[in-house]
């Protein structure tokens, strides 16, 4: 081989080198894997609960702080560990991020607010107590997250063959109604694992409760909702036909109503 | 020394490093044996664990397998007291109702003839030794026919896979309510088939939000129980001598609770009312 070839050669594979790095640093997951949570129940932790979290939630965890009376959604009973908003399984528990990340981000359209007036470490240590009043987390773990697949571009196309499993193939309208309302004719007797009533989302206020990105909304209905009638379209949808669900479903949000 | 009896080449005169040769020229002349023995050992050990470990698991925790040679039986009939014989009025008599509406629960099944109760199951509640589990190789099969579970009450055994289906040409979803075993909420559409394994003795109910229909999946960590037929009987066999408390349990009755003895190669009859 001419060494002029050789050099081209090498600086082909160190451009490919350099490349396949800043990929794979730019793909890294964004979770909140710098901060640390605890894995054990700290003194700090048990403060913070008390303070912020015990008003609604209970100083036990079973969702029946002196507040709760007057909400609807009820806050989170914590004793069956059932968590809505994962990156796991149907069924499964949720991993430290998940529980972090709905702390930090809260659940809009319920009394959850974004609890980013504490500190990290303070989110963190709530985590541990959250855990210790359910008995779920002594005999099961947690499974590992799902993979979400490499997200589409939203296209006319893609949204029509969302539109097509919403109506045909997983018939959501049946709780969601048609355009997306929640109002379907099976929405009104929907309870919760806890005995509660509860409402189908209405998409067309746009404010997802597992957050407004395509992925959470992708994850919403590949992982379920826990403790809610929501089930799992894991085994019923291919990649991509979950990334035409989301365009569609993200579509029926009404830009002029959200004001309201 | 009482407490401290070394084995004996340890024991004895002579420094750390006599004794320690000592080890190595003993290790050196068995070797040979040795390697056979301890290959003999590993290869017990796989043996047991594959084939005796899971078997004790399944069993649940306070259930210890025994052989049973002159086992008793138990039959027996459940009963429902009262007008439970009567013909129930038909309240949607003469309505329009849409299809969906028609639907035919058989939550309380009373045979009219001899007043049996279906779908009660029964159990020994206070069992610690016993006969050996089978886990059935073919998977009991919970179907869903017109929006209803079919059959609405399975009692298995810890460890076994059920096979969930979808009959109907409509979208289903199954949602099971459990703490040791997993939850889960799954979609199903047509023909879809999920194959699910119940590991820990617990109640689990299933139920499909869609309908507002449910259905009840036991699990028990022994092999003594049964689920009544249509005519309300039972029969439950090789039990060991004894005296036992016997549990039946009715999603809309109850639970009753009667203590039967138990003797070898005879069979007792038994009959639970709910009043």
């Amino acid at each position: 081989m001419k060494p002029k070839g050789l050099f081209y050669t090498f600086g082909f594979l160190s451009a490919a080198v350099f490349s396949c790095a800043v990929l794979t640093v730019g793909m890294r997951p964004n979770t909140a894997s710098a901060i640390e949570i605890p894995k054990e129940v700290t003194e700090e932790g048990k403060n913070v609960y008390k303070k912020y979290c015990a008003p609604c939630h209970g100083e036990e965890g079973g969702g029946d702080g002196p507040l709760s009376r007057s909400m609807l959604p009820k806050p989170r009973n914590f004793t069956l560990g059932a968590y809505k908003f994962r990156t796991t399984p149907s069924g499964s528990l949720p991993t430290d991020e998940d529980i972090y990340k709905t702390i930090s981000y809260g659940v809009p359209n319920s009394t959850m607010i974004p609890w980013d007036i504490l500190t990290e470490a303070q989110r963190a240590s709530v985590v541990p107590v959250l855990k210790s009043f359910s008995e779920a987390f002594e005999y099961r773990e947690p499974e590992p997250s799902v993979d979400v697949g490499l997200p589409l571009r939203p296209t006319e196309r893609t949204i029509l063959a969302g539109k097509k499993i919403y109506e045909e193939k997983l018939e959501c309208w049946k709780c969601h109604g048609v355009e997306g309302r929640g109002d379907g004719p099976s929405a009104s007797e929907q309870e919760d694992d806890f005995g509660f009533p509860i409402k189908p989302f209405d998409f067309t206020t746009g404010k997802f409760k597992g957050g407004n990105s395509p992925t959470d909304v992708y994850l919403r209905f590949t992982t379920g909702l826990n403790g809610t009638p929501m089930p799992s379209f894991a085994k019923e949808l291919s990649d991509d036909e979950r990334w035409y669900l989301t365009h569609y479903v993200m579509s029926l949000v009404q830009p002029e109503e959200c004001g309201k | 020394m009482g407490y401290f009896n070394f084995p004996f080449f340890l024991s004895g005169e002579g420094t750390v490093f006599v004794r320690l040769q000592r080890i190595i020229k003993l290790f050196g002349k068995r070797w040979g044996r040795m390697k056979l023995t301890l290959s003999l050992c590993i290869f017990a050990w796989v043996f047991y664990c594959t084939h005796f470990c899971s078997e004790e698991m399944l069993a649940g925790e306070h259930y210890a397998v025994v052989e049973v040679q002159e086992g008793g039986c138990i039959t027996g009939h459940v009963i429902r007291g009262g007008d439970a014989g009567m013909p129930s009025i038909d309240l949607y008599a003469g309505w329009e109702l849409p299809k969906t509406s028609q639907v035919i629960s058989e939550k309380l099944e009373v045979n009219k003839v001899n007043n049996g109760v279906k779908n009660a199951i029964i159990s020994i509640s206070n069992i610690e030794r016993g006969k050996k589990g089978v886990v059935p190789p073919i998977h009991p099969i919970i179907d869903q026919q017109k929006g209803v579970f079919v059959p609405r009450v399975t009692a298995i055994l810890a460890g076994t896979t059920v096979d969930l289906l979808n009959g109907d040409e409509e979208m289903h979803n199954i949602h099971t309510k459990s703490m040791r075993n997993q939850p889960f909420n799954l979609g199903m559409s047509y023909k879809q088939r999920i194959s699910k394994k119940f590991d820990h003795p617990e109640t689990v109910k299933l139920s499909c939000d869609i309908h507002q229909e449910y259905a009840w999946i036991v699990v028990f960590g022994h092999p003594y129980f049964d689920v009544t037929d249509r005519n309300g009987y039972f029969e439950i066999c090789d039990i060991p001598e004894g005296a036992y408390v016997f549990r039946v349990w009715h999603e809309e009755l109850g639970k009753r609770e009667k203590e039967v003895m138990i003797r070898a190669r005879k069979t007792e009859s038994t009959e639970f009312v709910y009043e």
